[in-house]
């Protein structure tokens, strides 16, 4: 397989977890120590860059904390997650790099997102950037790096809209 | 508007014990429209900081109720406020967020402004064939009033209004307890974060101070945090430990709707100013350090709030209709701060007050089903008001007198007592504005 279908392969299976609120697979791609990055914006053109000094929408340095979000997601005790949304991911433009440390792969993503409770849709838009590395069981998400183009939240944000 | 639709909106019996307020007051289009009116375009508005226009022809643009505004350094140095609206036809004539210009040029018909907002230029002018009539008027961006208290910047669109320091009143303290952090003054971090929600403002100014809702609106916070500490993982905040020990809880209400809810810390330690609590004490003292690592949620009403418990944030809001609001969270921080304190600064603040984070969008969803719910015509008078009922008391208690402010009443419980005593100043407030304004 190329390195183009094989990082697409991991990009969609992420989507359809999402989607499909599978979440011990979704958590399943990444690793144990991954980064998970959505940048806020200083102004107009200019996202922030350096989480340890700027603002960041969400800024997770482990997969601890996206399972911590999974728990709140699911648990039950979140008024903001119930009930569950129903999401579209589509990703495309997808575009990948090679280098010792694995794959630097960079696509756009479109998640469309129904509130059913409010029957209110939303569309989020993002460039996203995974850093996959590879292990035993294949390959592993290691960085995931979303830019969310339309910023101005309409009453929350989680990872399912992303 | 008949005055008495406004009287009749909140129903103040101190008396009798009772305390309600009328749906209306959160769904009505003419209330709201008054509110605009009244309290946001007549009154003083929290408009920014001081530290966002630090040089000379600095800038940023906000709105005051529903009216674009620019706030601009002059060359003489003086922060000034003007309406973003040409004088020829209206359109904006600054476009960004903020920046540096010596003049703002209309992008329509090309009149220019300088940095204090005065027309320096009409295109052709003189081929015009203008009458003396044209000649007489001022084509200067209309000036709205601008004054800072130690680098927070308020606006009012009317003139005719008290000075601000006036218009704070105790809240003055409050905004010395941020202030002082940091020798070298605060900042705000790179990174607002706006978010909408489908709902009146109002509730947006009462949950700031509700101290009731927090074990119900958020347990799957508190679950997370419970989670990390089972795994030693802890990273404490404010809330780790909140149920621990005898917690006091107090609120203050000032004249002008003000009002300030605080609360003793159990973990003063997961604080990122404890990292400089000695210079702070021997700088402004035992007290008011300590004051400055209680909780504290105050709102400057109507339309800022300074929320210090995880973290410190500043967040600004601005109505758009009875049932919708914008709010834009910032992160304001310690100048010069440790790293260590920075690194748990953002971090709690991210968790907790982005609407990306695990504590916000519980609040506004529940803001959302209450204006949803609202809209039940039989149940038009809530019963959200009466806590803390039996003990509130007129002017300061021991804890107002510690810290030296005098606000109008003053409550203080367990946590548990939920205190909703903190509302009553804002309504009285608001009816008193509105039913002026309502009088014919």
């Amino acid at each position: 397989m190329t390195a183009l279908a094989e990082a697409s392969a991991v990009l969609f299976a992420e989507a359809a977890a999402l989607d499909e609120r599978r979440w011990a697979d979704w958590l399943a791609l990444f690793t144990e120590d991954a980064v998970y990055h959505v940048p806020a914006w200083r102004d107009e053109t200019t996202p922030t860059s350096d989480p340890e000094a700027e603002i960041s929408l969400i800024y997770c340095a482990s997969r601890a904390g996206l399972e911590e979000r999974v728990q709140r997601i699911t648990g039950g005790r979140s008024v903001a997650s119930l009930p569950p949304p129903r999401t579209a991911h589509a990703v495309s433009n997808i575009v990948v790099a090679e280098d010792g440390a694995g794959l630097l792969v960079r696509s756009v993503w479109t998640s469309h997102v129904y509130n059913v409770k409010r029957r209110e849709q939303h569309v989020f838009f993002s460039r996203v950037t995974h850093r996959l590395v590879r292990r035993e069981s294949g390959w592993r998400i290691a960085h995931r790096h979303a830019l969310l183009l339309n910023d101005c939240l309409p009453t929350l944000l989680d990872v399912y809209s992303l | 508007m008949n005055p008495a639709r406004i009287a009749g909106l909140v129903d103040d019996r101190p008396a009798e014990g009772v305390f309600r307020v009328h749906a209306d007051a959160f769904r009505s289009q003419d209330v709201f429209d008054l509110e605009m009116r009244t309290i946001f375009e007549a009154g003083w508005c929290f408009a920014g900081l001081e530290c966002q226009v630090p040089k000379a022809h600095d800038f940023f643009t906000t709105r005051i109720g529903r009216q674009p505004v620019v706030v601009q350094r002059g060359a003489d140095g003086r922060v000034r406020a003007f309406l973003n609206a040409c004088r020829h036809k209206g359109a904006m004539v600054c476009h960004v967020q903020a920046g540096n210009a010596r003049t703002h040029s209309c992008a329509y018909h090309g009149w220019a402004y300088d940095s204090t907002g005065a027309n320096v230029g009409i295109k052709l002018r003189r081929q015009g064939a203008y009458t003396p009539a044209f000649d007489a008027e001022s084509h200067d961006l209309r000036p709205a009033r601008c004054e800072s208290y130690r680098g927070f910047l308020f606006v009012s669109l009317n003139h005719d209004v008290p000075p601000l320091v006036e218009h704070l009143g105790g809240m003055a303290v409050f905004l010395d307890l941020v202030a002082d952090q940091s020798p070298e003054g605060m900042e705000l971090l790179p990174g607002p974060v706006t978010y909408t929600f489908n709902a009146n403002w109002k509730f947006q100014v009462e949950n700031t101070g509700d101290v009731y809702h927090f074990t119900s609106t958020h347990p799957s916070y508190i679950d997370v945090l419970a989670g990390r500490k089972a795994q030693g993982a802890e990273a404490p905040t404010t809330y780790s430990r909140f149920r621990e020990q005898a917690l006091v809880r107090g609120s203050f209400c000032f004249a002008q709707g003000h009002s300030a809810m605080w609360g003793s810390n159990p973990t003063p330690e997961a604080r990122p100013l404890f990292l400089s609590l000695d210079e702070v004490e021997a700088r402004v003292g035992e007290m008011r350090a300590r004051w400055m690592l209680a909780v504290r949620n105050v709102t400057i009403f109507p339309n800022v709030q300074f929320a210090e418990n995880a973290s410190l944030q500043m967040r600004v809001i601005r109505p758009l209709g009875p049932g919708r609001t914008e709010m834009t969270g910032y992160c304001l921080a310690a100048k010069g701060e440790p790293r260590e304190a920075r690194l748990r600064r953002i971090r709690q603040y991210e968790e907790f007050f982005n609407p990306s984070g695990l504590a916000t969008p519980d609040d506004t969803t529940a803001y959302e089903d209450c204006q949803a719910g609202m809209q039940a015509g039989q149940v038009d008078w809530h019963q959200g008001y009466m806590r803390g009922m039996a003990v509130v008391r007129q002017g300061a208690d021991d804890y107002a007198r510690e810290l030296g402010v005098a606000p109008q009443t003053s409550a203080h419980g367990g946590f548990e007592m939920g205190d909703e005593t903190i509302f009553h100043g804002p309504w009285r407030h608001w009816r008193e504005v509105l039913m002026r304004a309502a009088a014919p």
